[in-house]
């Protein structure tokens, strides 16, 4: 039971019609990397706040190790697109800061802090503030953070969608290395099918109209990286080429359709 | 941000005519302009401000304005020797220069201690923001002195009486800035500090006062240019010491180099003031404007 469960869970936000999540049912293993993906309006971001405590279910239930979900707290930390670091600090105390908050001693959190910059690949950045750093950069101090402090699970809010093509690669790459040294279990959201299909050890493709999951696949590619395939190789296996197709059909499809039902 | 910060300060700035809006948007040229245009524009107001001082020479040496009404800037500067050993009016240009700036100290710290809790609590409390926004915005956009004479009716002709006036001067920038501040902290900012644990107090102190500096001192800063300006003119109207007093006091002796004198050392002050607290907010705060 020591799995991060969504059960039967619908959202719905006021003036709207249409419930964000309609009965959606998700597990999160302790090795997992869950990927969410789907176009803006599928409910994903929805099901991140709802694991993270940020929103209520209207009905159904949030539990992480059996215990119910209500609000945040620190053993599920949040990795967000942008805006997340704290200027006034520089990078070691910023990832040393959930640390802080639970009251561990400066030597040992800054030690922490530079162990877990070294993981993400920014040994030398301690002392630096995030407005000086590059997207990517930044990117890798939140992560970092999130797993300064001992959380058991990392819920990552669309992390590399501000990021250019090329930087986005190396932090999926980055990513795969930190989840398998740092043994901590992902829940993911994307509208990139190429970075979902990539990472991802349990796929969940999401749909509009009313949010909920349409298909959960096991893709097995971050299992292909992680044996000492490159990452350019995988992606333009044809196999990868045919499944991302697929993903994208099956989109299409379910978007058509609620316009139908409706007609 | 910065657009927002700029009308913030348009907002603020719109009720103290006394303050130039050139004067109170630094950061716009210092990000839009790059340091060879701060450079140029360095040794502009230079020229400027040496070809004003050199029109004021000449004027006062050609003997077209006699010395009552305009004395040579020498005669300033030499007054400023004698005021600040024998003084003038009972008092040296160092009392009455320390009369007004502990006036206007005392109505800051009053102002700060204040202005900053019930800002946050408008900030984080739509139900505080509801009650407290009517009765600054009914007594902000009012001219401090405009109120003074209830002011005076009420307190007296003593300190109090003006340490009050220079406090709601201040008062209504702070809060203002620093409700702006608190309720435009950023939600990612928030809910990460949660995620890691943060207690609503560790909120407070950790995440919600420190990204609302920039714009507390802001208003301080807006604050004390309009306390400034109020407290001199306050001491136009009932003091035995200060810089508003001692420049009212030598008018009404036609002692026109005192007068200079004074004006000059007021418009220092407030130039010192503003540098100073635009250097304390570029030292706690240099993510200002930077942030993407």
């Amino acid at each position: 039971m020591s799995s991060l469960s969504a059960n039967q869970v619908t959202v719905r936000y006021p003036g709207q019609t249409r419930p964000a999540l309609a009965g959606v049912s998700l597990d999160i293993g302790p090795d997992d990397l869950t990927v969410a993906l789907g176009p803006s309006g599928c409910g994903k971001t929805t099901l991140l706040n709802l694991f993270a405590g940020f929103v209520k279910p209207d009905s159904g239930t949030i539990s992480f190790a059996g215990q119910p979900v209500t609000g945040p707290g620190a053993e599920r930390a949040v990795v967000f697109q942008h805006d997340a670091l704290l200027p006034w600090l520089n990078v070691r105390d910023n990832v040393a800061f959930g640390l802080r908050l639970q009251g561990v001693a400066k030597a040992e959190r800054l030690a922490r802090a530079d162990e877990v910059l070294r993981l993400v690949d920014l040994p030398e950045a301690g002392g630096r503030y995030s407005w000086q750093l590059s997207g990517g950069q930044r990117q890798r101090v939140g992560i970092a953070r999130a797993l300064a402090s001992h959380s058991q699970v990392l819920l990552m809010d669309e992390p590399f969608g501000a990021l250019d093509a090329f930087t986005r690669e190396q932090m999926q790459e980055l990513l795969l290395k930190v989840w398998q040294q740092a043994r901590r279990r992902i829940f993911l959201i994307t509208h990139d099918i190429e970075e979902a299909l990539f990472l991802a050890t349990e796929l969940v493709l999401m749909s509009p109209g009313p949010g909920r999951i349409v298909q959960t696949l096991r893709p097995g590619f971050s299992q292909r990286y992680r044996a000492g395939e490159s990452a350019r190789a995988i992606k333009s296996d044809p196999a990868f080429i045919a499944l991302r197709e697929q993903l994208l059909a099956t989109l299409f499809d379910h978007r058509r359709k609620p316009e139908e039902e409706l007609a | 941000m910065n657009t927002l910060e700029t009308s913030l300060e348009q907002r603020l700035v719109a009720a103290t005519p006394k303050v130039a809006p050139d004067e109170i948007a630094p950061e716009a040229t210092t990000l839009r302009g790059g340091v060879w245009t701060q450079y140029r524009r360095g040794w502009l107001s230079g020229i400027s401000l040496l070809g004003l001082l050199a029109l004021w020479w000449g004027l006062s040496h050609s003997g077209i304005v006699p010395p009552l009404f305009l004395p040579a800037p020498e005669a300033v500067l030499a007054k400023l020797v004698t005021v600040s050993t024998q003084g003038f009016m009972d008092a040296t240009l160092w009392q009455h220069l320390a009369a007004s700036l502990q006036r206007i100290v005392l109505a800051l710290l009053a102002a700060v201690l204040l202005g900053i809790p019930l800002g946050v609590l408008m900030g984080v409390s739509p139900v505080a923001r509801g009650l407290l926004d009517p009765l600054i915005e009914a007594y902000r956009p009012v001219p401090p002195l405009a109120y003074l004479p209830l002011i005076v009716i009420w307190f007296g002709i003593g300190e109090l009486s003006k340490v009050l006036l220079i406090f709601l001067a201040v008062l209504a920038p702070v809060i203002i800035a620093t409700s702006h501040g608190v309720a435009q902290v950023s939600r990612n900012r928030l809910r990460a500090a949660q995620t890691l644990g943060a207690s609503r107090s560790q909120l407070l102190w950790l995440v919600i006062l420190p990204e609302a500096l920039p714009e507390i001192l802001t208003g301080i800063r807006i604050g004390l240019g309009t306390g400034w300006s109020t407290l001199v003119a306050a001491e136009l109207v009932a003091a035995t010491r200060g810089l508003g007093f001692m420049v009212q006091s030598a008018a009404q002796f036609l002692v026109t180099d005192v007068v200079i004198l004074g004006i000059v050392v007021i418009a220092v002050i407030a130039f010192v003031l503003e540098l100073g607290l635009r250097l304390l907010q570029r030292r706690l705060a240099p993510w200002h404007g930077q942030l993407d």
